[in-house]
């Protein structure tokens, strides 16, 4: 197998969502002495991209794209060191929990996986995270996105809460809040800078945020 | 005035009938514990502190809010289902309270393992007190209004409270696993059912929450799988109608219309309203409550003027004919201006007494 070969696999296994078989590839991309950065770009990212162009044309679900993500974080677990060690730079760091009151973490997670999966640095707050503790942390690590993603309408004052703490505690990482409960004016009224509805546009715009290509 | 109760079952009855009779466009929203407490002004625990004021509150709300439909909101297929799981699972530390809303589950935490499911014990709710509460307040307000109450069910909004973001997974490695949950919580399902008859009597109508059938979420076919079977078991064990209830933004109501006997369905997307207008046309015996009336969009940041227009757009579009109620999806929020709420019934007077104005 060449080594165009081992990247193909690996990124069709990510696609599927098969984690052992991914995880089979990636040691075999790096046994093969295939440049990390290689991998991460190429069959990694890449796969993440087809994932998230399956989900949106409706041949994916949330349960294929959850799959998909473990394989990805797998893959991520192994070549995070060797990342390291190449010096590689993230895209950036996204600091991501639910609001207070809100317990429902599916969102979150997947978005987590994906933003993982394109490189990002991600730090998880969790659930049920109340607006001090997202300042707290936020002038702690330093993010460049901060994500609040919940579930339900009732979530929608905490959401607003949180983004007017943060912003009047002088945090100037843009807020993105995410979830099916959201609209254009909700986001407007939660004065936060981006919204989304699902898990792979939320992805694509914390990119867009970033200018990552 | 007093709030004329009966009226407001002979409107919902009307609707539903294709509008013969009909007095005005009926208002149906969805209120959640929030703003019950907000209204009444007491906490959620002092709200299960008896029937009686859980019941009073509630019909102080709805009355307040000029609604013609009542119900006890935390009797159904949501948190107080996972509560009921956590204690007769000896889980009750999964569960979180708050002073003014309903408590809510750690997503998962129940059914961690797939050994946990299959250990999982069903609960009996008439030993459950929060359940007693709720249900002898379902029958309270039936008894003081003498306005029918429909039970609340679900399959998939219970199984997601306890197993998780793990249910999807399920759904490709072990459908096996997920759906012997699936079983379980139809179990509980009917227990609650039952209870309910035995309490309040038989429920012709069944308020039932499809949280499956959302295309962001799984395949209709899944959505059958993991939902629509138990849908189908349920009408054939209780005879009983089906209000389909889905508040996700891309819902499969056109595909349960043609695969499931509904009566009704509730939900607010999409928000393009000539869906809605093609919708009624396929399918003209459904009832519609809602259609693209969402919650998060007027209500929550426009004007009264805002909200009276949306309300406008969907009664000039919808009423004729019946078939159809004014309901935000999905609760109304605690952030939400008294104003704007309250431009609904306004809305809904002026608009949508019969005979409607045309457009």
């Amino acid at each position: 197998m060449n080594d165009d070969e081992i990247l193909d696999e690996l990124r069709d296994r990510i696609v599927e969502g098969i984690s052992e078989e991914a995880l089979d590839f990636i040691h075999k991309a790096i046994d093969a002495n295939i440049d990390p950065i290689q991998i991460l770009n190429e069959a990694i990212i890449r796969g993440a991209e087809e994932v998230g162009m399956k989900y949106e044309k409706g041949e994916y679900f949330l349960a294929d794209m959850l799959l998909a993500a473990d394989s990805i974080n797998d893959c991520m677990d192994v070549i995070k060191p060797k990342l390291k060690e190449e010096k590689h730079k993230s895209p950036g760091k996204v600091l991501i929990g639910t609001p207070e009151g809100d317990l429902h973490d599916i969102g979150k997670s997947l978005v987590i996986a994906l933003l993982q999966g394109q490189g990002f640095e991600v730090v998880d707050l969790g659930v049920d995270v109340p607006p001090e503790k997202f300042v707290e942390v936020a002038k702690k690590e330093n993010p460049d996105i901060i994500g609040i993603s919940g579930l339900l309408t009732v979530t929608i004052s905490k959401m607003t809460e949180t983004v007017t703490m943060l912003k009047r505690k002088g945090v100037k990482a843009k807020i993105v809040v995410g979830g099916g409960i959201l609209s254009e004016e909700s986001c407007k009224h939660i004065g936060a800078d981006a919204w989304t509805k699902d898990g792979w546009k939320g992805v694509k715009l914390i990119k867009n945020l970033m200018e990552v290509n | 005035m007093p709030h004329d109760w009966e009226a407001s079952r002979r409107r919902i009855g009307a609707t539903i009938a294709g509008g013969v009779g009909i007095d005005r466009v009926p208002y149906f929203p969805i209120v959640c514990e929030e703003i019950i407490c907000r209204i009444s002004g007491k906490t959620f625990r002092e709200l299960l502190s008896s029937p009686k004021i859980y019941g009073n509150a509630a019909i102080m709300t709805y009355e307040f809010l000029k609604a013609d439909s009542l119900a006890i909101p935390t009797a159904y297929a949501g948190p107080a289902e996972a509560l009921a799981f956590a204690e007769a699972n000896n889980k009750e530390d999964v569960i979180k309270w708050s002073d003014y809303k309903v408590f809510m589950a750690k997503q998962g935490a129940i059914c961690k393992t797939e050994e946990d499911i299959e250990k999982l014990e069903i609960p009996d709710h008439s030993k459950i007190s929060l359940w007693d509460t709720c249900i002898s307040a379902v029958d309270f307000v039936r008894e003081k209004t003498r306005y029918p109450q429909a039970c609340a069910l679900g399959i998939w909004s219970v199984v997601q409270e306890l197993r998780g973001v793990q249910a999807y997974r399920d759904m490709r490695k072990n459908p096996d696993i997920l759906l012997q949950l699936c079983e379980k919580v139809y179990q509980s399902q009917m227990d609650i059912y039952n209870l309910f008859t035995e309490r309040v009597g038989p429920s012709p109508t069944i308020f039932f929450t499809g949280y499956a059938f959302n295309k962001h979420m799984m395949s209709f076919d899944d959505a059958m799988k993991y939902e629509g079977q138990f849908i189908k078991r349920l009408q054939n064990e209780t005879k009983a109608k089906i209000m389909l209830h889905n508040c996700g933004t891309s819902p499969y109501f056109d595909e349960v219309c043609d695969n499931l006997d509904v009566f009704a369905i509730n939900g607010s997307h999409p928000l393009d309203i000539e869906y809605w207008v093609g919708f009624k046309e396929r399918h003209p015996d459904i009832t519609i409550v809602g259609a693209n009336f969402d919650v998060s969009r007027e209500l929550f940041s426009g004007t009264p003027l805002d909200v009276e227009e949306k309300v406008k757009e969907n009664i000039t579009h919808l009423a004729s004919g019946g078939r159809y109620a004014v309901g935000p999806i999905c609760c109304l929020p605690w952030g939400v201006s008294l104003n704007n709420i309250m431009a609904i019934p306004k809305a809904i007077k002026k608009w949508g007494t019969y005979p409607l104005q045309t457009l």
